[in-house]
């Protein structure tokens, strides 16, 4: 099996995905993500020259836009309703400034 | 006790219309037989009494006074919801510790649409995490098991879809298919399974997964029941600007049958590595017998489907690691308390909600995305797309309807398959029809020589129209007859 990612690389996913992991996730992550990276070779085999590029199946839709009109929505209550932590009617999160700010 | 949920629609309808039952009847002794059949199955996260009761008083009412003509295509039948399908103050979990605690404030289209038409909401199924895998076992709140032998997967990534209609617990589910997702558990669970075309449903409420790749659609146990469901769904919404207008009767071909149909098979799939010999024989009993019946049989060739398989597992990882980036433990969702800052606050509870196959799917597109690693895997494997549809497009010239394998092999025990690579290629028929945005179907043929379980054909329609593989399986519901309820789960009365 080639070794397309390190665990140094997994890391540096890991935290740009925002994933918290422990040390043992981050050896047996390395070895699916090689193992499955090495199954998607096929996609680096085609000769693809002047193909086209497919991104979505409906293909002809850009800036689609409503009507520019005012209608109901969710009210404060209902949009915090899931919210883990909230306060004064609004999401409630850590710091993100100043000392024990995020990094 | 009426077995309500082994009936069909026509049959539940004929029985309000003609007063035999009541909706509110049928409400509470679906209730009954789910409390006792999944017990053994768990197809069920969430059961909502309170809603299908309402729902049902309204067809009562509706019935007393003489409107039941007018309540819609589904009413007074119950039909329940995959777990991804936001319905309004109920819980859409996704079967992920991230959103265990999560309620509804809005409901689906597909499900709104369903409950305009009069249908009776049962409740939410159980499926992979987030959609991530082929047999429900990675749901974060157990398995389903298959209702033809407990000790198998129903399939995946809607397990619970398929094994609470193949149980016969309800007699119509909605699943979502991104990669095979409603046609593989059809095809274990011996079920009617419909992905129609991309666009034919809205994705509107409907927790994404690979936005260019994921449809909404029925599963069933007879193709006149898909359609009708079909019929609920299909239409364009103005909230997801992808679907598309659609004024189809899905039942108006049923009954036309398939002499001078041309039906494409793919000789390459047929040879495939992988493809066990009883399903080998089912699907090419399938062909023998729609040739009996006047199709005309056309061997096609789809040159670039060996590539579909990494295609998706390039655009599916890319696709979910974007839109699984919402789960910020900030507006809803798992949040890991006591953190004096955000970004750990972010990483432990992405890393305790989510599961592992969403970990792997999340990291890989991460990794497939970055500056360098793009043009590699992410952009030829858009142009593969290309390939892939122009592949279908040069078929279709000949053919209306190609016919291949659902899954390479009948369900698997729990626990058989633990390697992800190998537990992806579940879908190497089904992936390419995502690809290309067309529409499949699983429809059953019966049980395996070897493993006696149920094994079902795929029917591939040219895009928008999905009508025409509906007619294909109606004509071998004729041949093969509907699907049944799961020996186990059969009941005397009211089974079909």
């Amino acid at each position: 099996m080639t070794e397309h990612v390190s665990q140094a690389d997994v890391r540096a996913i890991a935290e740009y995905a925002r994933i918290g992991l422990t040390a043992e996730e981050v050896v047996s992550m390395t070895a699916d993500l090689n193992a499955i990276i090495d199954s998607l070779a096929p996609i680096t085999e085609y000769d693809l020259e002047g193909v086209p590029p497919t991104f979505h199946p409906i293909g002809d839709l850009s800036n689609v836009m409503r009507e520019d009109k005012v209608r109901g929505s969710f009210t404060q209550e209902v949009a915090l309703s899931n919210a883990p932590k909230q306060e004064d009617g609004s999401f409630l999160i850590p710091s993100i400034l100043g000392e024990g700010g995020d990094r | 006790m009426t077995a309500f949920g082994s009936m069909g629609i026509a049959q539940i309808k004929a029985g309000l219309a003609a007063k035999e039952f009541s909706a509110s009847e049928v409400a509470a002794q679906t209730f009954e037989n789910i409390a006792r059949a999944d017990e053994q199955v768990h197809a069920f996260l969430e059961t909502t009494e309170a809603l299908a009761q309402d729902a049902a008083a309204r067809i009562d009412r509706a019935i007393a006074e003489g409107r039941f003509g007018d309540m819609g295509v589904l009413a007074g039948v119950p039909v329940a919801f995959k777990d991804n399908m936001n319905l309004t103050g109920t819980h859409t979990t996704c079967s992920s510790r991230m959103l265990e605690n999560y309620v509804s404030p809005y409901t689906a289209t597909c499900v709104e649409k369903c409950l305009q038409a009069g249908a009776l909401p049962i409740g939410k199924l159980n499926m992979d995490e987030f959609a991530f895998g082929s047999s429900t076992e990675t749901s974060a709140f157990g398995p389903t098991r298959n209702p033809w032998d407990l000790e198998r997967v129903p399939g995946g990534s809607s397990g619970g879809s398929a094994a609470a209609v193949a149980a016969g617990m309800v007699c119509a589910t909605l699943g979502s298919d991104t990669g095979g997702s409603i046609r593989q558990p059809g095809s274990f669970c011996g079920i009617v399974a419909v992905k129609p075309t991309y666009g034919v449903v809205s994705r509107y409420g409907v927790v994404a997964f690979g936005s260019s790749l994921d449809q909404v659609g029925p599963f069933t146990r007879s193709v006149e029941d898909a359609a009708f469901v079909l019929n609920a769904l299909a239409g364009r919404d103005p909230l997801d600007c992808t679907s598309q207008v659609c004024d189809v009767d899905f039942t108006a071909n049923l009954a036309e049958g398939v002499c001078g149909m041309r039906i494409g098979v793919v000789p390459a799939f047929m040879e495939a590595q992988g493809l066990t010999s009883e399903v080998r024989e089912k699907v090419e009993d399938a062909i023998a017998q729609l040739k009996a019946l006047g199709a005309e049989i056309v061997e096609v060739d789809l040159p670039h489907a060996r590539a579909a398989m990494s295609a998706y597992y390039v655009l599916g990882p890319c696709e979910a690691f974007s839109n699984l980036a919402r789960f910020d433990s900030v507006r809803y969702g798992y949040c890991d308390p006591d953190h004096a800052d955000l970004g750990s606050q972010y990483e432990a509870s992405r890393a305790i909600g989510f599961g592992a196959e969403a970990k792997r799917r999340i990291m890989l597109g991460s990794y497939l995305l970055s500056s360098g690693v793009y043009d590699k895997y992410y952009y030829p494997a858009q142009q593969v797309r290309t390939l892939i549809t122009q592949d279908y497009t040069q078929a279709y010239e000949r053919v209306d309807c190609i016919l291949t394998p659902v899954s390479p092999r009948t369900a698997f025990k729990f626990g058989e398959i633990g390697d992800p690579t190998e537990m992806y290629l579940s879908d190497m028929f089904t992936i390419s029809i995502n690809i290309a945005g067309n529409g499949g179907m699983s429809f059953p043929v019966g049980l395996g020589r070897e493993t006696g379980l149920p094994v079902g054909v795929q029917l591939i329609s040219p895009a928008f129209k999905d009508a025409n593989m509906l007619r294909v399986a109606a004509a071998l519901e004729t041949v093969y007859g509907k699907a049944p309820v799961a020996p186990a789960f059969a009941e005397e009365k009211g089974a079909e």
